[in-house]
């Protein structure tokens, strides 16, 4: 028998989250693991995908995605972001954001090219790199202000860098990326003639009156960045896999033509409902917004009054919670992988270990932080705030 | 800044989608894509819909739904007295299409080789080249046959392209165009060649229910000796109408599912929640279900390789799939097949995909689709009646 699985997969082993989600399957644990809500998104959108399955709208879909959700999609980046896009040329329908990304390094990247990575990462980002045969450059952002040093991103970009890999607001830090840091990014680009995708499938959730930035609108770099996002996040219907790139159309043909061979098409009536969905009115983005900063606080709190120190995030639905101020034997020069576990298995709450979105040679940057996802109803987070208040008498 | 990754330069849009523009653009009958204009079984779509109220509509778990993939194994043990571990063997990946690159990115490394028939799913040398891998065409050829050419490949042609650079060969029965449906002699050569050369199978079965004439579909991962080294990959939308769905599935051994499963993972993660559970229940319908589908196609078919064969085309009866390929030589028109599927989409009002988008060297063959209600296809002969005066 020849080896069974080829080189590029050999180091790719299932992933910190569905062996997380089974723990805390197993234990009964509150699962604030995976960043998946536990209720769904809203009625009128629910409405449009079963009104499309029974008008028939259940054959192949155009490969490039059908042409109403194309437009909502560009009327979307107008109305929020100023940006000019044709549905045409520039934007291509996929099987999620997950597929997104994979297609456009498909179509990017060539063997030997240099992709810089910004860590933590989420963790499809390495391994999309590796299966187009591409080299990851990565550079950390550090605690506790989870940003990273120019002087460092900048000497990670050299003639072989082909493209940059940003995400913001950023999985799991919170961190939405400021005008300085993208400026920092773009000029990099700029300099070396760099691709940029970015990963902004959580614009729509950022807190305390901070505004989300769409690198693509930065001077020059409409030309040169692949924009991703989709319906899962900003619509909590994660499991109807819908998701877009948004790019110049030189960059868009790359884009297709992997995606025509990768899933060809993507699910017909969940498009229709994503069109209906990216058009709902202002007081859906803003009542989702307020709703998921409400989450927030309240798990934040929650996570303070266990003695755990928090840094509060500016985005996304994931906390990162310091847990070096527990005294418990278990705890006892615990990494956060042990941490988790032991949270799950002991307390009845499951997290994820940040250094599952770090590469091996940074794993110790986060040891002593846990991620918390808070894109959960009221009672589920209730439950688990009684749970992580028995943390409290173990605090130094 | 803009050029684009090396192993996409040479991929133009898929004759597919540059057909059904055209199709549209001149109000003609499309027969050219491979998707019916009906939809399957309302058991199916209540499943979805209700999937979708009970709030459903979260990431389902990355190798498919657990109802999703205990119905294909049942499916497989009911239909072909397969055993299969639907925990460990059953991948559910959104559309066979992405099950197809799944394994071929979970199993071939660059530079191996990998054989194909030709002609072959488009997508299969693109997916072939996207992994680095060496494609090795092996020709399915016509018979000679005035009325009824079927296509065969020259077993000993098969064996010569077997060698130890060769990590996988791609078979699809029922196939696609041809609408071959290999015999068990056939898969037999093509199962000792993998063993003797200690090769993978990738077998595209998706068109496993749509056989005609009494045909037999025979799973190749049954054939002694192949349960261990073959991928079996099949689909919702061809068996149950809902091409648009994109819900497919891999069955393979432990080992080799978990190297489809690494690649999956970060392909799309998982396939549509709700839908999975329209198909789990579609995977479960009686047996009444799967004769119908078999007796709609077969007059279907019926009625369009009637409608080619007097207006002056040479169609073989196919045994499988849903697709007529047409000799238009006997027409006399030379321009070469794309020229022609022009033509007749244009002047004639019929949409067809040209044969060489995939098989460069058959150059007047064009395929027709007759997954289409029969109203369509009326619509269809009444245009194509007109060929045998132009």
């Amino acid at each position: 028998m020849p080896p069974r699985l080829a080189r590029r997969v050999a180091g790719f082993g299932t992933t910190i989250f569905s062996e997380m989600s089974r723990l805390a399957a197993e234990h009964h644990a509150v699962n604030l693991g995976q960043g998946f809500p536990d209720f769904d998104g809203p009625e009128p959108v629910k409405a449009a995908a079963i009104a499309a399955i029974e008008a028939g709208q259940n054959q192949y879909a155009l490969s490039m995605g059908q042409p109403a959700l194309r437009q909502a999609i560009a009327a979307h980046a107008a109305r929020f972001y100023g940006q000019s896009v044709d549905p045409e040329t520039e934007i291509t329908v996929t099987s999620g954001a997950t597929e997104t990304l994979f297609a456009a390094i498909q179509g990017l990247v060539d063997p030997g090219d240099e992709v810089i990575i910004l860590e933590p990462f989420y963790d499809a980002y390495v391994p999309d790199v590796l299966m187009a045969g591409g080299v990851p450059r990565l550079v950390p952002c550090r605690p506790p202000a989870w940003t990273f040093d120019p002087a460092e991103l900048a000497a990670a970009f050299n003639a072989r860098t082909r493209l940059i890999l940003v995400n913001t607001p950023h999985n799991p830090t919170g961190r939405v990326l400021d005008a300085a840091e993208l400026g920092v990014i773009a000029a990099l680009c700029q300099q070396w003639d760099v691709v940029a995708v970015s990963d902004e499938v959580y614009e729509h959730l950022v807190y305390d009156g901070v505004r989300h930035v769409r690198l693509a609108t930065l001077p020059g770099m409409a030309a040169r960045t692949v924009t991703v996002s989709s319906l899962g996040k900003t619509f909590s219907f994660t499991g109807w896999k819908i998701g877009w790139g948004l790019a110049p159309p030189a960059l868009t043909s790359a884009l297709r033509r992997a995606h025509q061979w990768i899933t060809f098409a993507t699910s017909t009536p969940m498009q229709a409902a994503a069109a209906v969905a990216l058009g709902l009115d202002d007081e859906f983005y803003r009542s989702f917004a307020d709703e998921f900063q409400a989450r927030r606080d309240f798990l934040v709190q929650a996570l303070r009054d266990a003695g755990l120190r928090v840094s509060v995030p500016q985005g996304t639905y994931f906390v990162l919670a310091d847990f070096s101020e527990l005294d418990h034997p278990a705890l006892r020069g615990a990494d956060d992988t042990t941490f988790c576990r032991w949270l799950t298995t002991d307390v009845g709450v499951a997290a994820i270990p940040p250094s599952a979105f770090f590469s091996e040679a940074h794993r110790g940057i986060p040891r002593q932080w846990a991620r918390f996802a808070f894109c959960k109803r009221q009672a589920t987070l209730e439950r688990a705030a009684e749970r992580l208040r028995h943390l409290h008498q173990h605090r130094r | 800044m803009s050029r684009f990754a090396q192993r996409v330069t040479g991929f133009g849009p898929t004759i597919f989608s540059e057909m059904s523009r055209l199709a549209a653009e001149h109000h003609a009958v499309n027969l050219s894509q491979g998707f019916p204009d009906f939809d399957g079984p309302e058991p199916a779509k209540a499943a979805a819909i209700a999937a979708i109220q009970a709030g459903h509509n979260q990431y389902a778990q990355g190798i498919g739904h657990p109802g999703l993939r205990q119905a294909i194994a049942a499916h497989a043990a009911r239909f072909y007295g397969q055993a299969v571990d639907p925990k460990t063997e059953v991948t559910v990946t959104a559309g066979a299409t992405e099950a197809l690159l799944a394994a071929l990115l979970g199993l071939v490394d660059p530079g191996d080789e990998v054989i194909v028939f030709e002609p072959y799913f488009d997508c299969y040398v693109p997916d072939i080249l996207m992994v680095g891998a060496v494609p090795r065409l092996v020709a399915l050829r016509p018979t000679a046959d005035p009325l009824n050419p079927l296509w065969t490949f020259d077993p000993a042609e098969l064996a010569a392209a077997f060698n130890a650079r060769t990590r996988l060969i791609l078979v699809n029965t029922p196939h696609n165009p041809t609408g071959k449906v290999f015999t068990a002699e056939e898969l037999g050569q093509i199962a000792a060649l993998c063993q003797r050369w200690d090769v993978l199978a990738l077998s595209d079965e998706v068109y496993e229910h749509l056989v005609y004439d009494g045909a037999r579909h025979v799973r190749l991962a049954t054939l002694p000796g192949m349960a261990a080294r073959t991928i079996t990959v099949s689909s919702h939308g061809k068996t149950f109408n809902f091409t648009g769905w994109k819900v497919g599935w891999s069955i393979a051994p432990a080992d080799l599912s978990a190297a489809v499963r690494r690649a999956h993972q970060y392909i799309t993660f998982c396939a549509p929640a709700p839908l999975q559970a329209g198909a789990a229940v579609s995977l479960s319908l009686e047996a009444a279900y799967f004769q119908a589908l078999q007796a709609e196609y077969s007059r279907r078919r019926a009625f369009l390789l009637e409608t080619l064969r007097a207006a002056g085309l040479r169609v073989g009866a196919p045994q499988g799939a849903y697709y007529l390929m047409a000799d238009f030589a006997p027409l006399g028109f030379t321009g070469g097949d794309v020229a022609f599927c022009r033509w007749l989409t244009l002047e004639i009002g019929v949409a067809a995909i040209p044969a060489s988008a995939m098989s460069p060297s058959a150059t007047h063959w064009a395929r027709f689709a007759f997954c289409k209600r029969l109203e369509t296809l009326t619509a269809a002969a009444e245009r194509l009646r007109r060929l045998r005066s132009a």
